[in-house]
């Protein structure tokens, strides 16, 4: 078995000289582990070689057979290497390919890392950012809650607040009906008052006038022309007295009386007072200029009476003139309607003012001018109840201008 | 006493405005018989013919009745209700008379059926007058319907 040709050495190539190696071991052993081995190796391939061959010569013909055989042993030992060495490759190939199919892998897994860190890192961040978010809710909520509470509180208060203004308005309109009460209690009161007073007085004072008339009358004989003035002035006093009363009460009536307003014609309501004037003989008949009176709001009954009382005193503080003109009119001003009446009379002195519009206030002598001083007192209170003004302009010997001023009526109406 | 043919019933309480009255009537030329009761408690006596006007004809109607209103025990205005509610009455002219205008009782006494109202005057030359006017139209001029 130790039969090797010189060509199959050389292909045989270290593997050989390995086995060769083993034939003669003692050779080899003296540079084997020399630093410079496959150098020094190779530059004794030609020794080695020849050395070989010839004592491969030598062994030629007894291992003839052998050699073939381990030849055919060797050739295919050698295919299956050399097979098993191109399955190595390509398995290394494979194994290469792999390992290169790995490490993409790898980079992508790297990548695919880096990803899901930085999503990480995002999740974590939302997840701080979702903490912070909570912990702002979270302190919201609260706000909201004391909010809540103050606004409950708030609402308790307002509903108290609400109850509390409730029970004042109970109180307050408990209040008014019980004023009210009081008030129709007194106005009752009055009423009867005013009943008493005008029929308890008057009797008395109609039984004075009239015996005193039926001594006038039925005994005039028995009396001087004194006593006879005595019995008249008697009479009357007891008739001024009966008119003050009456006048009195008429007033005091005003201020209970319930004001009815609706538009009043002036117009109408002035010429229907001229048509029930009454005049005495020899009275200067008057000359009247009235304007256009444009409608007023107010309680037609009172208005009348005003209108009465106006141009009844006209008349009779002209009387001492040889003529009555009497001149009545209206003007606007500041959505007012001003009326007014003027004559050309007695006229009073200005200083006096202040007591011209007084309860059984005069400003003549009742020798002057008969009159119980209730006229115009009932006009002011009249026209205040319409809430108007009135007032007087005058010179004495001249004449009296009076004003009053009632609300426009709206013309819609 | 005879009550019969009694033209004016005079209810009034007070004798001077009573007094007054009649001469005022008189005066006037109203010499119709006239009777005078002093309160609303006999004027009923008298209408209706009870107490001491028991006797008295009933049929005999007044032809006016001159009523004061304010009266003690029963007033003007029951007097004036019993006889306008009373069908044989009812048309008999009643006119009240009072000394105040301040009445309450002015739109009840027309509601019921009073045929006038009269405030008596202070002054006796218009409570004359007023009288006479009422004497000569309820008695002269009015035609009563039976």
């Amino acid at each position: 078995m130790r039969a090797y040709s010189y060509v199959n050495l050389v292909i045989a190539d270290q593997k050989i000289l390995n086995t060769a190696f083993l034939e003669n071991p003692e050779y080899y052993c003296s540079f084997k582990d020399s630093p410079k081995k496959s150098n020094h190796c190779c530059i004794n391939y030609p020794i080695l070689f020849k050395k070989k061959h010839l004592y491969l010569r030598d062994m030629k013909k007894n291992d003839s057979d052998e050699l073939i055989i381990a030849y055919k042993e060797l050739a295919f030992q050698h295919q299956e290497k050399e097979n098993r060495a191109a399955e190595l490759i390509i398995a290394n190939k494979e194994l290469i390919f792999q390992n290169e199919e790995k490490e993409h892998r790898a980079a992508e897994l790297i990548i695919a890392n880096k990803e899901l860190a930085f999503q990480n890192e995002e999740k974590e961040n939302r997840a701080a950012e979702l903490v912070i978010a909570n912990i702002e809710l979270a302190f919201q909520n609260k706000e909201k809650e004391k909010r809540a509470e103050e606004l409950i509180i708030a609402n308790r208060e307002l509903k108290q607040a609400e109850d509390d203004i409730r029970k004042l308005n109970d109180e307050l309109e408990q209040k008014v009906i019980e004023r009210t009460a009081q008030l129709e209690a007194v106005n009752k009161e009055l009423g009867s008052f005013s009943y008493s007073v005008s029929h308890d007085l008057r009797a008395p004072i109609r039984a004075i006038n009239g015996y005193t008339k039926i001594l006038q009358e039925d005994y005039a004989d028995k009396f001087d022309a004194d006593g006879v003035k005595v019995l008249q002035t008697i009479i009357r006093n007891s008739k001024k007295m009966g008119e003050l009363i009456d006048d009195l009460l008429a007033f005091s009536k005003l201020g209970r009386k319930q004001v009815t307003v609706s538009a009043v014609d002036m117009n109408e309501l002035v010429t229907i007072v001229r048509e029930e004037l009454l005049f005495e003989d020899g009275e200067n008949i008057p000359v009247f200029d009235v304007k256009i009176l444009p409608p007023a709001k107010g309680d037609k009954s009172l208005i009348k009476q005003v209108w009465i009382n106006l141009i009844s005193n006209a008349l009779k503080y002209s009387r001492k003139k040889n003529k009555t003109t009497v001149e009545i009119g209206a003007y606007e001003q500041n959505n007012l309607i001003v009326y007014y009446v003027k004559d050309a009379g007695a006229g009073f002195d200005m200083q006096y003012y202040d007591k011209l519009f007084g309860v059984f206030q005069r400003l003549h002598s009742h020798e002057e001018f008969d009159g119980t001083g209730i006229g115009l007192a009932i006009v002011q209170k009249i026209i205040h109840r319409h809430k108007g003004t009135v007032w007087a302009e005058s010179a004495l010997n001249e004449g009296t201008c009076f004003y009053f001023s009632l609300p426009k009526t709206n013309p819609l109406n | 006493m005879n009550y019969d043919n009694v033209e004016i019933l005079l209810v009034e309480d007070s004798t001077d405005d009573a007094l007054l009255t009649m001469r005022a009537l008189k005066k006037s030329g109203l010499t119709n018989k006239l009777h005078h009761v002093i309160d609303g408690a006999e004027a009923l006596d008298f209408i209706f013919c009870m107490g001491v006007y028991a006797s008295r004809n009933i049929k005999e109607y007044p032809k006016l009745i001159l009523l004061d209103l304010k009266m003690p025990k029963v007033s003007g205005i029951q007097v004036l209700e019993r006889v306008k509610s009373d069908p044989d009455l009812k048309s008999i002219p009643v006119v009240m008379l009072t000394s105040s205008n301040e009445s309450p009782d002015i739109e009840k006494c027309f509601a019921l059926g009073a045929n006038s109202y009269i405030v008596k005057p202070v002054d006796s030359d218009n409570f004359f007058k007023a009288i006479k006017e009422i004497g000569l139209f309820w008695i002269k001029l009015n035609q009563p319907q039976h």
